[in-house]
């Protein structure tokens, strides 16, 4: 099996408010792995605690207890975050440069030069559909365009990770479709994806897997197949059924020819609808 | 799309993962520039460098004055005004421009993108103090030019009159004439009024250390401008708080050594006011230059490691 992209281990984040002794447990006891290759989704309410683990594992906060690796080293490693390409929720780069001179920026400092950062600079233009906007100065960009072109920069030094925070945040239903577009191209490409989202429906069409945090605390992990299943309900697809066959249907699924099932499993709600349910049980747990 | 689901347990073909990327160095001159040209590109473009223009309405203003005086007291008193404005302008720029910068990256989230890339935080303020210390280095060439320009302008008009009314007078001497077309011009524009520019360079260096240092921890732009102004002045007290606090035995141990640790913590900015005497005239003690210049770099090496140390650990 590969080493995970992400790995974070019993993680728990203490915050100090003031000078007063008191403190607010922003991540406690965390642990999950984001897979090599895959999109996962972290979903929580505001102050769960999701951009607090998102800081950690991009070095740019330390842990107050466990750990955070990106590919088997410690997120605080420089090395670590040469893997990792990041688009936190609205992004602001500076106004002042344009397109094309915001990646050739960022390609720079990941150590990038001459035809190779050209030619990367306009490849990724290309990528997020900015090719005719490449000199006009990001003052002048849309919120869409700006998400677009923080993507390309988070993408410059074609990193193994790309760590998007709430990538839709703001942004118009088009605009919207063409990022999720954009997220389903890069795991084409091999890219592993981490994104934290409020768009559940969003979060259920492009993510492989998906962990709920609560407080700081992760309530519930995995695929969606297991995430959204009834235990309860059963579904069955069936394959030239007749309305006989759907009345008595596991009996003569035995017993007809040329009848069989397809698919046999739980029947799944949405993933808003598990969400939902998770919030209401930890707010009476809180009461 | 294929018409028939996957059977169950079957997933969906998956794309190989993507490959190790490259090693990191240790330190990047590369990335120090490449924050530096990104700082001086911000600077031109908020359009700092209009400053310059109130700089030279200073300068003409003054060099078009009617002083009642010898054209040589007169040459140098421009001289005192140009050089005097210049040095301010410089050091009020430091401040302002300084901190401006890193309160803004925080607060726009432009640190969140540039440190999740492979930099290094000593790498980031580096580049920011360098970015602004090329700012200030192109204004007060521009400055100086400006300067430069309108006494060459003076020191050749007054000459040419001088030795005109002399010679016209008949009463002088070709020696004296010559001896007052020197007296002129030693007031005139001379090779050593760069080091003049230099030391201003130096105390403006200087300042843009410590403000960087006060921005790591400070919450607020306006409030790193105050207290860098603050320093400034007070930084240019410490001879007087010497001979009031420490010269005189009254004075309890306490208040002696709280003068002590703050003349130690604040720069002792008059040390910088020996372009004054070059600026009169006066000759150019080259020792006492290079003695500056690495007065200078101590402070800036001194007021970086203190600002790394708040900042290497900093959350955002």
């Amino acid at each position: 099996m590969s080493e995970p992209a992400v790995e974070v281990k019993n993680l728990t984040k203490v915050f100090s408010l003031g000078l007063k002794k008191e403190y607010v447990v922003a991540v406690d006891n965390l642990s999950f792995e984001v897979r090599a290759g895959e999109v996962y989704g972290l979903i929580g309410p505001n102050g769960s605690g999701k951009s607090t683990t998102m800081k950690v594992v991009l070095g740019l906060m330390a842990a107050s207890k466990g750990s955070a690796k990106v590919f088997g080293l410690d997120s605080g490693d420089i090395r670590a975050r040469n893997e990792i390409g990041f688009l936190p929720e609205n992004p602001y780069f500076y106004k002042h440069l344009s397109g094309a001179e915001t990646l050739r920026f960022y390609g720079k400092l990941c150590g990038m030069k001459g035809a190779a950062l050209k030619d990367r600079i306009g490849e990724l233009l290309k990528l997020v559909d900015l090719e005719g906007a490449a000199n006009r100065r990001l003052s002048g960009y849309s919120k869409g365009m700006l998400q677009r072109i923080g993507l390309a920069q988070s993408l410059i030094q074609n990193p193994r990770l790309v760590i998007l925070d709430e990538p839709t945040a703001g942004v118009d239903p088009v605009g919207s479709r063409q990022i999720r577009d954009l997220i389903m191209r890069l795991r084409e490409e091999g890219y592993t994806v981490f994104l934290c989202s409020h768009l559940l429906e969003q979060v259920q069409e492009v993510c492989d897997r998906v962990g709920i945090i609560f407080k700081g605390r992760m309530r519930r992990e995995g695929t969606l197949d297991e995430l959204i299943e009834i235990e309860n309900q059963t579904s069955m697809t069936i394959e030239n059924a007749t309305p006989e066959l759907i009345a008595e249907i596991h009996e003569l699924v035995r017993s007809k020819e040329g009848a069989r099932i397809v698919e046999e499993g739980h029947s799944r709600t949405s993933l808003e609808h598990l969400f939902i349910q998770i919030a209401e049980r930890s707010r009476e747990e809180k009461s | 799309m294929s018409d028939t689901p996957n059977a169950p347990g079957e997933s969906a073909p998956r794309p190989t993962p993507r490959g190790a990327g490259k090693a990191v160095p240790i330190f990047s001159f590369g990335r120090v520039t490449t924050i530096a040209a990104s700082t001086v590109t911000q600077l031109v473009r908020m359009k700092t460098f209009y400053f310059l223009l109130a700089f030279a309405l200073v300068v003409v203003a003054v060099g078009n004055f009617n002083i009642p005086a010898t054209p040589a007291k007169e040459l140098s008193m421009i001289k005192k005004v140009a050089f005097g404005t210049m040095d301010i302008f410089a050091w009020l720029f430091a401040i302002v421009a300084t901190a401006l910068l890193i309160p803004k990256d925080v607060e726009d989230r432009t640190l969140y993108t540039i440190l999740s890339k492979p930099v290094r935080r000593i790498e980031y303020l580096l580049g920011k103090l360098g970015g602004v210390l090329s700012v200030i280095a192109i204004s007060l060439v521009a400055m100086y030019a400006i300067c430069a320009l309108m006494i060459f302008s003076r020191e050749s008009l007054y000459l040419s009159a001088e030795y005109d009314s002399m010679k016209a007078s008949a009463q002088y001497t070709e020696g004296e004439i010559q001896e007052q077309l020197s007296l002129i011009r030693q007031q005139g524009l001379r090779a050593e009024l760069g080091i003049a520019v230099l030391a201003s360079f130096f105390k403006a260096s200087v300042v843009a250390a410590v403000t960087i240092f006060l921005s790591t921890f400070a919450s607020s732009s306006l409030f790193t401008i105050i207290v860098s102004i603050l320093l400034f002045l007070i930084g240019h007290a410490h001879h007087m708080a010497s001979s009031f606090w420490l010269d005189e035995s009254g004075n309890s141990v306490f208040v002696q050594m709280l003068v002590k640790v703050i003349k130690i913590l604040i720069p002792n900015y008059q040390l910088f006011s020996f372009s004054e005497g070059i600026v009169q005239g006066e000759a150019v003690v080259s020792a006492l230059v290079w003695q500056m210049g690495g007065l200078t770099a101590g402070y800036l090496v001194v007021f970086l490691l203190l600002s790394l140390l708040v900042f290497v650990d900093k959350e955002f």
